[in-house]
Protein backbone atom coordinates (compact mmCIF):
# COMPACT_ATOMS: atom_id res chain seq x y z
CA UNK A 1 0.00 0.00 0.00
CA UNK A 2 2.39 2.49 0.96
CA UNK A 3 4.98 1.50 -1.44
CA UNK A 4 2.05 2.04 -4.40
CA UNK A 5 1.63 5.21 -2.78
CA UNK A 6 4.41 6.70 -3.13
CA UNK A 7 4.90 5.53 -6.75
CA UNK A 8 2.38 7.79 -7.37
CA UNK A 9 3.57 10.70 -5.14
CA UNK A 10 6.26 11.64 -7.91
CA UNK A 11 3.47 11.92 -10.61
CA UNK A 12 1.43 14.29 -8.48
CA UNK A 13 4.18 16.38 -7.60
CA UNK A 14 4.70 16.80 -11.27
CA UNK A 15 1.66 17.46 -12.23
CA UNK A 16 1.31 19.81 -8.77
CA UNK A 17 4.34 21.67 -10.35
CA UNK A 18 2.64 22.15 -14.08
CA UNK A 19 -0.60 22.96 -13.09
CA UNK A 20 0.73 25.95 -10.61
CA UNK A 21 2.69 26.78 -13.46
CA UNK A 22 0.14 27.57 -15.50
CA UNK A 23 -2.14 28.73 -13.34
CA UNK A 24 -0.08 31.64 -11.72
CA UNK A 25 1.80 32.62 -15.62
CA UNK A 26 -0.37 35.78 -15.38
CA UNK A 27 -1.44 35.71 -18.72
CA UNK A 28 -3.34 38.57 -19.69
CA UNK A 29 -5.70 37.73 -22.59
CA UNK A 30 -7.35 40.99 -23.06
CA UNK A 31 -4.46 42.45 -24.28
CA UNK A 32 -3.64 39.72 -26.57
CA UNK A 33 -4.84 41.36 -29.43
CA UNK A 34 -3.35 44.60 -29.80
CA UNK A 35 -0.07 42.95 -27.99
CA UNK A 36 0.16 40.51 -30.59
CA UNK A 37 0.03 43.29 -33.28
CA UNK A 38 2.97 45.47 -31.69
CA UNK A 39 4.86 41.96 -31.61
CA UNK A 40 4.01 41.56 -35.53
CA UNK A 41 4.61 45.97 -35.88
CA UNK A 42 8.46 44.97 -34.07
CA UNK A 43 9.64 41.85 -36.43
CA UNK A 44 8.04 43.90 -39.27
CA UNK A 45 10.11 47.03 -38.62
CA UNK A 46 13.06 44.99 -38.63
CA UNK A 47 12.91 44.15 -42.37
CA UNK A 48 13.90 46.54 -45.41
CA UNK A 49 11.10 47.73 -47.08
CA UNK A 50 12.36 50.40 -49.67
CA UNK A 51 15.67 50.18 -51.58
CA UNK A 52 16.47 53.33 -48.95
CA UNK A 53 16.10 50.60 -46.63
CA UNK A 54 18.38 48.12 -48.37
CA UNK A 55 20.84 50.93 -48.83
CA UNK A 56 20.48 51.95 -45.59
CA UNK A 57 21.69 48.28 -44.16
CA UNK A 58 24.64 48.37 -46.91
CA UNK A 59 25.73 51.15 -45.35
CA UNK A 60 25.85 49.26 -41.93
CA UNK A 61 28.59 46.74 -43.29
CA UNK A 62 31.24 49.49 -42.47
CA UNK A 63 29.99 49.45 -38.54
CA UNK A 64 29.30 45.38 -38.45
CA UNK A 65 31.72 44.37 -40.01
CA UNK A 66 34.61 44.38 -36.99
CA UNK A 67 32.20 43.47 -34.43
CA UNK A 68 30.93 40.17 -36.79
CA UNK A 69 34.44 39.00 -36.62
CA UNK A 70 34.76 39.88 -32.93
CA UNK A 71 32.26 37.39 -32.58
CA UNK A 72 33.52 34.75 -34.61
CA UNK A 73 37.25 35.40 -32.63
CA UNK A 74 35.51 35.20 -28.99
CA UNK A 75 33.59 31.87 -29.84
CA UNK A 76 36.70 30.48 -31.68
CA UNK A 77 39.33 31.37 -28.76
CA UNK A 78 37.11 30.84 -26.31
CA UNK A 79 35.87 27.10 -27.49
CA UNK A 80 39.70 26.29 -28.31
CA UNK A 81 40.93 27.36 -24.72
CA UNK A 82 38.07 25.92 -23.24
CA UNK A 83 38.32 22.37 -24.57
CA UNK A 84 42.08 22.63 -24.21
CA UNK A 85 41.78 22.74 -20.36
CA UNK A 86 38.68 20.93 -20.14
CA UNK A 87 41.00 17.71 -21.88
CA UNK A 88 43.24 17.14 -18.58
CA UNK A 89 40.73 18.10 -16.57
CA UNK A 90 38.09 15.67 -17.81
CA UNK A 91 40.32 12.55 -16.81
CA UNK A 92 40.39 13.60 -13.26
CA UNK A 93 36.88 14.14 -13.24
CA UNK A 94 36.01 11.04 -14.55
CA UNK A 95 34.72 8.32 -12.07
CA UNK A 96 36.33 5.67 -14.18
CA UNK A 97 39.85 6.76 -13.59
CA UNK A 98 42.37 5.40 -10.63
CA UNK A 99 42.18 8.87 -8.67
CA UNK A 100 40.49 8.59 -5.38
CA UNK A 101 36.31 9.64 -5.75
CA UNK A 102 36.92 12.20 -3.17
CA UNK A 103 39.31 13.65 -5.85
CA UNK A 104 36.67 13.58 -8.96
CA UNK A 105 33.55 13.96 -6.74
CA UNK A 106 34.98 17.01 -5.81
CA UNK A 107 35.73 18.17 -9.19
CA UNK A 108 32.86 17.45 -10.39
CA UNK A 109 30.63 19.03 -7.88
CA UNK A 110 32.74 22.45 -8.16
CA UNK A 111 31.96 22.17 -12.50
CA UNK A 112 28.22 21.61 -11.46
CA UNK A 113 28.49 24.76 -9.29
CA UNK A 114 29.79 26.64 -11.94
CA UNK A 115 27.45 25.48 -14.72
CA UNK A 116 24.71 27.32 -12.49
CA UNK A 117 26.37 30.51 -13.22
CA UNK A 118 25.04 32.42 -16.09
CA UNK A 119 27.54 33.17 -18.96
CA UNK A 120 26.45 37.24 -18.35
CA UNK A 121 27.79 37.02 -14.91
CA UNK A 122 31.23 35.34 -16.00
CA UNK A 123 31.36 38.35 -18.56
CA UNK A 124 30.88 41.27 -15.81
CA UNK A 125 33.60 39.07 -13.69
CA UNK A 126 35.72 39.53 -17.26
CA UNK A 127 35.28 42.93 -18.33
CA UNK A 128 36.40 43.92 -14.52
CA UNK A 129 39.15 42.17 -14.47
CA UNK A 130 40.69 43.36 -18.06
CA UNK A 131 38.31 45.51 -19.09
CA UNK A 132 35.64 46.26 -21.98
CA UNK A 133 36.42 44.70 -25.68
CA UNK A 134 36.57 41.27 -26.86
CA UNK A 135 39.30 39.90 -25.03
CA UNK A 136 36.96 39.96 -22.02
CA UNK A 137 34.25 37.97 -23.65
CA UNK A 138 36.95 35.13 -25.47
CA UNK A 139 37.81 35.03 -21.40
CA UNK A 140 33.93 34.46 -20.41
CA UNK A 141 33.25 32.30 -22.84
CA UNK A 142 36.15 30.32 -22.28
CA UNK A 143 35.60 29.60 -19.08
CA UNK A 144 32.06 29.03 -19.70
CA UNK A 145 32.76 26.24 -22.42
CA UNK A 146 35.86 24.60 -19.94
CA UNK A 147 33.12 24.18 -17.41
CA UNK A 148 30.62 22.72 -19.96
CA UNK A 149 33.35 20.68 -21.64
CA UNK A 150 34.89 19.00 -18.71
CA UNK A 151 31.86 17.76 -18.15
CA UNK A 152 30.73 16.52 -20.92
CA UNK A 153 33.84 14.66 -21.76
CA UNK A 154 34.25 13.19 -18.65
CA UNK A 155 30.94 11.59 -18.88
CA UNK A 156 31.66 10.27 -22.33
CA UNK A 157 35.33 9.05 -20.68
CA UNK A 158 32.92 7.23 -18.46
CA UNK A 159 30.85 5.22 -20.80
CA UNK A 160 34.43 4.01 -22.78
CA UNK A 161 34.76 0.28 -22.90
CA UNK A 162 37.69 -1.18 -20.29
CA UNK A 163 38.80 -3.20 -23.68
CA UNK A 164 41.69 -0.78 -25.27
CA UNK A 165 42.54 0.68 -21.75
CA UNK A 166 43.38 -3.03 -20.69
CA UNK A 167 45.61 -3.56 -23.86
CA UNK A 168 47.07 -0.28 -23.19
CA UNK A 169 47.92 -0.98 -19.20
CA UNK A 170 48.91 -4.92 -20.27
CA UNK A 171 51.53 -3.06 -23.03
CA UNK A 172 53.67 -1.36 -20.13
CA UNK A 173 51.52 2.05 -21.31
CA UNK A 174 51.87 5.00 -18.70
CA UNK A 175 48.13 6.63 -17.32
CA UNK A 176 48.81 9.43 -20.23
CA UNK A 177 49.19 6.71 -22.75
CA UNK A 178 46.03 4.72 -21.46
CA UNK A 179 44.61 7.99 -21.78
CA UNK A 180 45.70 8.92 -25.29
CA UNK A 181 45.58 5.82 -26.94
CA UNK A 182 43.21 3.54 -24.46
CA UNK A 183 40.40 6.70 -23.87
CA UNK A 184 40.70 9.37 -26.53
CA UNK A 185 40.11 7.17 -29.57
CA UNK A 186 37.29 6.19 -28.43
CA UNK A 187 35.65 9.04 -27.39
CA UNK A 188 37.02 11.40 -30.23
CA UNK A 189 33.61 11.49 -32.12
CA UNK A 190 31.47 11.92 -29.54
CA UNK A 191 34.07 15.33 -28.10
CA UNK A 192 34.24 16.44 -31.79
CA UNK A 193 30.54 16.57 -31.34
CA UNK A 194 29.96 18.38 -27.90
CA UNK A 195 33.14 20.63 -28.65
CA UNK A 196 31.70 22.29 -32.26
CA UNK A 197 27.87 22.07 -30.07
CA UNK A 198 29.92 24.00 -27.88
CA UNK A 199 31.21 26.06 -30.64
CA UNK A 200 27.75 27.06 -31.94
CA UNK A 201 26.27 27.98 -28.33
CA UNK A 202 29.73 29.76 -28.12
CA UNK A 203 28.81 32.11 -31.06
CA UNK A 204 24.77 32.31 -29.15
CA UNK A 205 26.47 33.25 -26.07
CA UNK A 206 29.21 36.04 -28.01
CA UNK A 207 26.18 38.14 -28.02
CA UNK A 208 24.94 37.83 -24.53
CA UNK A 209 28.51 39.34 -23.26
CA UNK A 210 28.35 41.64 -25.63
CA UNK A 211 25.69 43.33 -23.78
CA UNK A 212 27.71 43.96 -20.70
CA UNK A 213 30.69 45.76 -23.31
CA UNK A 214 32.46 42.29 -23.78
CA UNK A 215 32.57 43.55 -27.69
CA UNK A 216 31.55 41.79 -31.07
CA UNK A 217 27.63 42.12 -32.39
CA UNK A 218 26.19 41.75 -29.14
CA UNK A 219 27.07 45.57 -28.12
CA UNK A 220 25.92 46.49 -31.28
CA UNK A 221 22.68 44.69 -30.85
CA UNK A 222 22.21 45.97 -27.46
CA UNK A 223 23.18 49.77 -28.44
CA UNK A 224 20.50 48.96 -30.96
CA UNK A 225 17.63 47.95 -29.60
CA UNK A 226 18.38 50.68 -27.16
CA UNK A 227 18.24 53.12 -29.39
CA UNK A 228 14.81 51.87 -30.96
CA UNK A 229 17.08 51.05 -34.15
CA UNK A 230 15.02 47.88 -35.09
CA UNK A 231 16.63 47.49 -38.93
CA UNK A 232 19.71 47.44 -37.42
CA UNK A 233 18.88 44.55 -34.78
CA UNK A 234 17.00 42.98 -37.11
CA UNK A 235 20.30 42.77 -39.35
CA UNK A 236 22.43 41.92 -36.37
CA UNK A 237 20.02 38.98 -35.95
CA UNK A 238 19.97 37.61 -39.43
CA UNK A 239 23.55 37.72 -39.74
CA UNK A 240 23.86 34.94 -36.45
CA UNK A 241 20.64 33.15 -37.74
CA UNK A 242 23.19 32.99 -41.00
CA UNK A 243 25.80 32.16 -39.24
CA UNK A 244 24.54 29.88 -36.76
CA UNK A 245 23.50 27.80 -40.09
CA UNK A 246 27.25 27.66 -41.78
CA UNK A 247 28.53 26.81 -38.65
CA UNK A 248 25.92 24.17 -38.24
CA UNK A 249 26.13 22.58 -41.63
CA UNK A 250 30.23 22.99 -41.36
CA UNK A 251 29.98 20.63 -38.15
CA UNK A 252 27.89 18.35 -39.52
CA UNK A 253 30.35 17.58 -42.72
CA UNK A 254 33.18 17.63 -40.36
CA UNK A 255 32.11 14.91 -37.79
CA UNK A 256 31.10 12.72 -40.80
CA UNK A 257 34.59 13.42 -42.58
CA UNK A 258 36.32 12.65 -38.82
CA UNK A 259 33.99 10.00 -37.05
CA UNK B 1 64.90 -20.08 -14.47
CA UNK B 2 61.44 -20.68 -15.07
CA UNK B 3 58.76 -18.11 -17.12
CA UNK B 4 56.89 -18.08 -14.72
CA UNK B 5 56.40 -19.31 -11.17
CA UNK B 6 53.46 -19.39 -8.66
CA UNK B 7 53.56 -20.23 -5.12
CA UNK B 8 50.26 -20.01 -2.99
CA UNK B 9 48.20 -17.51 -5.10
CA UNK B 10 45.21 -16.46 -3.89
CA UNK B 11 42.68 -13.43 -4.87
CA UNK B 12 39.02 -12.48 -3.61
CA UNK B 13 36.86 -9.96 -4.54
CA UNK B 14 36.20 -6.96 -2.82
CA UNK B 15 33.06 -9.18 -0.97
CA UNK B 16 35.59 -11.93 0.09
CA UNK B 17 34.52 -13.99 -2.22
CA UNK B 18 37.78 -16.43 -3.23
CA UNK B 19 38.40 -16.44 -6.61
CA UNK B 20 41.99 -18.33 -6.71
CA UNK B 21 42.63 -20.49 -3.69
CA UNK B 22 46.64 -21.55 -3.78
CA UNK B 23 47.34 -22.01 -7.21
CA UNK B 24 50.75 -23.40 -7.97
CA UNK B 25 52.18 -23.25 -11.16
CA UNK B 26 55.38 -23.43 -12.39
CA UNK B 27 55.62 -22.62 -16.34
CA UNK B 28 59.36 -23.15 -18.33
CA UNK B 29 60.19 -20.97 -21.01
CA UNK B 30 58.90 -22.45 -24.62
CA UNK B 31 55.97 -24.07 -23.09
CA UNK B 32 52.40 -23.55 -24.68
CA UNK B 33 49.78 -24.11 -21.47
CA UNK B 34 46.26 -24.42 -22.01
CA UNK B 35 44.29 -23.20 -19.35
CA UNK B 36 40.64 -24.98 -19.09
CA UNK B 37 37.81 -24.66 -16.65
CA UNK B 38 34.44 -23.46 -16.63
CA UNK B 39 33.69 -19.72 -16.65
CA UNK B 40 34.29 -18.06 -12.86
CA UNK B 41 36.79 -20.55 -12.06
CA UNK B 42 39.40 -18.03 -11.99
CA UNK B 43 41.46 -18.07 -15.25
CA UNK B 44 41.11 -15.08 -16.40
CA UNK B 45 41.54 -13.64 -12.67
CA UNK B 46 45.00 -16.21 -12.66
CA UNK B 47 46.02 -14.10 -16.28
CA UNK B 48 45.68 -10.89 -14.89
CA UNK B 49 47.42 -11.60 -11.49
CA UNK B 50 50.81 -12.71 -13.46
CA UNK B 51 50.63 -9.33 -15.62
CA UNK B 52 50.28 -7.20 -12.10
CA UNK B 53 47.08 -5.91 -14.08
CA UNK B 54 45.33 -7.63 -10.76
CA UNK B 55 46.36 -7.41 -7.97
CA UNK B 56 46.59 -10.82 -5.69
CA UNK B 57 45.45 -11.01 -2.15
CA UNK B 58 48.54 -13.43 -1.21
CA UNK B 59 51.38 -15.52 -2.21
CA UNK B 60 53.76 -14.84 -5.07
CA UNK B 61 53.87 -14.73 -8.43
CA UNK B 62 57.50 -14.81 -9.99
CA UNK B 63 57.30 -13.69 -13.60
CA UNK B 64 60.68 -14.00 -15.62
CA UNK B 65 62.61 -13.56 -12.58
CA UNK B 66 60.63 -10.54 -11.03
CA UNK B 67 58.42 -10.66 -8.58
CA UNK B 68 55.53 -9.16 -9.54
CA UNK B 69 53.15 -8.34 -6.07
CA UNK B 70 56.32 -6.55 -5.10
CA UNK B 71 57.34 -4.23 -8.38
CA UNK B 72 56.54 -0.61 -7.68
CA UNK B 73 53.90 0.37 -10.21
CA UNK B 74 56.95 1.75 -13.01
CA UNK B 75 58.98 -1.65 -12.95
CA UNK B 76 55.71 -3.21 -13.14
CA UNK B 77 55.37 -1.35 -16.54
CA UNK B 78 58.23 -2.39 -17.30
CA UNK B 79 57.73 -5.91 -17.33
CA UNK B 80 54.66 -5.73 -18.68
CA UNK B 81 56.06 -4.85 -21.92
CA UNK B 82 57.96 -8.24 -22.24
CA UNK B 83 54.57 -10.06 -21.56
CA UNK B 84 51.81 -9.96 -24.52
CA UNK B 85 48.37 -10.06 -24.08
CA UNK B 86 46.01 -11.14 -26.02
CA UNK B 87 42.57 -10.76 -25.53
CA UNK B 88 38.57 -12.31 -26.61
CA UNK B 89 37.35 -8.86 -27.11
CA UNK B 90 40.35 -8.17 -29.15
CA UNK B 91 40.56 -5.35 -27.31
CA UNK B 92 42.28 -2.70 -30.32
CA UNK B 93 41.21 0.62 -31.34
CA UNK B 94 39.42 0.32 -33.75
CA UNK B 95 39.43 4.30 -34.86
CA UNK B 96 42.71 3.56 -35.32
CA UNK B 97 45.02 2.11 -38.02
CA UNK B 98 46.69 -1.57 -37.87
CA UNK B 99 49.80 0.02 -37.73
CA UNK B 100 48.76 2.10 -35.36
CA UNK B 101 47.43 -0.66 -33.04
CA UNK B 102 50.75 -2.49 -33.94
CA UNK B 103 52.66 -0.04 -32.52
CA UNK B 104 50.65 0.44 -29.59
CA UNK B 105 53.08 -2.40 -28.71
CA UNK B 106 56.26 -0.19 -28.35
CA UNK B 107 54.72 2.07 -25.87
CA UNK B 108 56.72 0.96 -23.46
CA UNK B 109 59.92 1.91 -25.13
CA UNK B 110 60.06 4.84 -27.01
CA UNK B 111 60.12 8.41 -25.58
CA UNK B 112 56.46 8.47 -23.51
CA UNK B 113 56.04 12.71 -24.46
CA UNK B 114 56.19 11.63 -28.39
CA UNK B 115 53.94 8.97 -28.26
CA UNK B 116 51.25 11.69 -26.75
CA UNK B 117 51.60 12.87 -30.36
CA UNK B 118 51.74 9.59 -32.04
CA UNK B 119 55.44 10.19 -32.84
CA UNK B 120 57.02 6.81 -33.16
CA UNK B 121 60.83 6.29 -34.37
CA UNK B 122 61.18 5.09 -37.95
CA UNK B 123 62.99 1.19 -36.45
CA UNK B 124 59.65 1.27 -34.76
CA UNK B 125 57.49 1.64 -37.91
CA UNK B 126 60.01 -0.89 -39.43
CA UNK B 127 59.26 -3.18 -36.68
CA UNK B 128 55.39 -3.04 -36.53
CA UNK B 129 55.51 -3.38 -41.01
CA UNK B 130 57.64 -6.63 -39.92
CA UNK B 131 55.09 -7.92 -37.18
CA UNK B 132 52.30 -7.40 -39.67
CA UNK B 133 53.57 -9.08 -42.53
CA UNK B 134 54.90 -12.43 -39.87
CA UNK B 135 50.71 -12.13 -39.53
CA UNK B 136 50.53 -11.61 -43.07
CA UNK B 137 48.36 -8.40 -42.32
CA UNK B 138 50.47 -5.98 -44.19
CA UNK B 139 48.65 -5.27 -46.78
CA UNK B 140 46.27 -4.28 -44.41
CA UNK B 141 48.69 -1.74 -42.36
CA UNK B 142 46.66 1.55 -43.29
CA UNK B 143 43.39 0.35 -42.93
CA UNK B 144 41.14 0.84 -40.06
CA UNK B 145 40.73 -2.15 -37.27
CA UNK B 146 36.98 -1.86 -37.25
CA UNK B 147 37.03 -2.60 -41.09
CA UNK B 148 38.39 -5.85 -40.25
CA UNK B 149 37.65 -9.24 -39.68
CA UNK B 150 37.11 -11.45 -36.57
CA UNK B 151 40.22 -13.19 -37.15
CA UNK B 152 42.19 -10.46 -38.64
CA UNK B 153 41.81 -8.30 -35.76
CA UNK B 154 43.15 -11.07 -33.15
CA UNK B 155 46.10 -11.62 -35.98
CA UNK B 156 46.49 -7.77 -35.15
CA UNK B 157 46.80 -8.08 -31.38
CA UNK B 158 48.98 -10.50 -31.87
CA UNK B 159 51.05 -8.56 -34.27
CA UNK B 160 51.01 -6.16 -31.32
CA UNK B 161 52.45 -9.24 -28.93
CA UNK B 162 55.21 -9.23 -31.65
CA UNK B 163 56.31 -5.25 -32.06
CA UNK B 164 56.18 -5.30 -27.98
CA UNK B 165 58.81 -7.83 -28.22
CA UNK B 166 56.77 -9.79 -25.89
CA UNK B 167 58.88 -13.27 -24.21
CA UNK B 168 55.73 -14.38 -22.61
CA UNK B 169 51.97 -14.34 -24.41
CA UNK B 170 48.79 -14.68 -22.16
CA UNK B 171 45.85 -14.94 -24.01
CA UNK B 172 42.27 -15.09 -22.28
CA UNK B 173 39.99 -16.95 -24.56
CA UNK B 174 41.31 -15.70 -27.42
CA UNK B 175 39.98 -17.70 -30.06
CA UNK B 176 36.38 -17.26 -28.57
CA UNK B 177 34.82 -15.04 -30.75
CA UNK B 178 36.27 -16.73 -33.87
CA UNK B 179 34.91 -20.05 -36.06
CA UNK B 180 36.68 -23.19 -36.11
CA UNK B 181 38.72 -22.07 -39.19
CA UNK B 182 40.03 -19.21 -37.91
CA UNK B 183 40.43 -20.85 -34.49
CA UNK B 184 42.93 -23.42 -35.90
CA UNK B 185 44.65 -20.55 -37.79
CA UNK B 186 45.01 -18.37 -35.22
CA UNK B 187 46.28 -21.47 -32.79
CA UNK B 188 48.59 -22.27 -35.61
CA UNK B 189 50.02 -18.88 -35.57
CA UNK B 190 51.08 -18.55 -31.61
CA UNK B 191 51.75 -22.36 -32.03
CA UNK B 192 54.79 -21.11 -34.08
CA UNK B 193 55.88 -18.73 -32.26
CA UNK B 194 56.54 -21.13 -29.32
CA UNK B 195 58.29 -23.36 -31.98
CA UNK B 196 60.67 -21.18 -33.94
CA UNK B 197 61.05 -18.40 -31.43
CA UNK B 198 60.75 -19.66 -27.85
CA UNK B 199 57.61 -17.62 -26.80
CA UNK B 200 56.08 -18.86 -23.66
CA UNK B 201 52.25 -19.12 -23.98
CA UNK B 202 49.25 -19.92 -21.41
CA UNK B 203 46.28 -19.87 -23.03
CA UNK B 204 42.61 -20.16 -21.04
CA UNK B 205 40.34 -22.13 -23.74
CA UNK B 206 36.72 -23.49 -23.22
CA UNK B 207 37.45 -25.18 -26.88
CA UNK B 208 39.42 -28.46 -25.21
CA UNK B 209 40.14 -30.62 -28.69
CA UNK B 210 41.80 -27.27 -29.55
CA UNK B 211 43.72 -27.44 -26.83
CA UNK B 212 44.88 -30.66 -26.62
CA UNK B 213 45.84 -30.06 -30.35
CA UNK B 214 48.36 -26.75 -30.06
CA UNK B 215 49.06 -27.01 -26.63
CA UNK B 216 52.31 -29.00 -24.88
CA UNK B 217 50.47 -29.09 -21.48
CA UNK B 218 47.17 -28.94 -20.18
CA UNK B 219 45.95 -27.09 -16.83
CA UNK B 220 42.57 -26.99 -15.16
CA UNK B 221 41.45 -24.93 -13.33
CA UNK B 222 38.38 -25.72 -10.76
CA UNK B 223 36.85 -23.13 -8.05
CA UNK B 224 40.42 -21.16 -7.77
CA UNK B 225 42.12 -24.50 -7.47
CA UNK B 226 44.40 -26.00 -9.93
CA UNK B 227 42.59 -29.74 -10.31
CA UNK B 228 44.57 -31.19 -13.55
CA UNK B 229 47.88 -30.66 -15.02
CA UNK B 230 49.64 -33.14 -17.70
CA UNK B 231 50.35 -33.47 -20.97
CA UNK B 232 47.55 -33.08 -23.39
CA UNK B 233 47.15 -36.88 -24.39
CA UNK B 234 46.10 -37.76 -20.71
CA UNK B 235 43.60 -35.32 -20.88
CA UNK B 236 40.45 -37.56 -21.24
CA UNK B 237 36.80 -37.89 -20.08
CA UNK B 238 37.24 -38.49 -16.54
CA UNK B 239 39.63 -36.00 -16.20
CA UNK B 240 37.23 -33.31 -18.23
CA UNK B 241 34.81 -34.48 -15.72
CA UNK B 242 37.02 -33.89 -12.48
CA UNK B 243 37.82 -30.25 -13.66
CA UNK B 244 34.24 -28.81 -15.46
CA UNK B 245 32.05 -31.06 -12.95
CA UNK B 246 30.17 -33.03 -15.66
CA UNK B 247 30.91 -35.34 -18.77
CA UNK B 248 31.95 -33.52 -22.03
CA UNK B 249 32.89 -35.86 -25.49
CA UNK B 250 36.48 -35.01 -26.97
CA UNK B 251 35.56 -34.98 -30.22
Amino acid sequence: MIRSLRGWLVPIAVMAVIVWSFATINLDLTHFGSGLQAGKDLVWSMFPHSRADLRYEWSLRSNLWDPFLETIQMAVVGTVVGGLVALPLSFFAARTTSLPRVFTGTLKTYLNFSRAVPTIVYALLAVSAVGLGKAAGAIAIAFVSFIALAKLYAEALESVSTGPVDAVRAVGGNSTQVFVYGMLPQVFPNYLSVTLYTFEYNLKDSFIVGIVGAGGLGSQLYQAMQHFRWQDAGLIVALLIVMINLVDYGSYRLRAILA
Amino acid sequence: MAAIEIRGLTHSYRNGIPVLEGVDLTIQRGEFVGLIGLSGAGKSTLLRCINGLQSQTGGTCIVLGEAVEQLPERRKRMLRRRIGMIFQEFNLMERLTVRKNVLVGRLGYVSAFLSYFHYFPKSDIQLAHDSLDRVGLLDYARRRVRDLSGGQKQRVAVARTLAQGAEIILADEATANLDVYTKDDIMGLIRELVDNHGMTVLASMHDLPLAQRYCTRIIGLKKGRITFDSSPDTLDESAIADVLGRKVALR
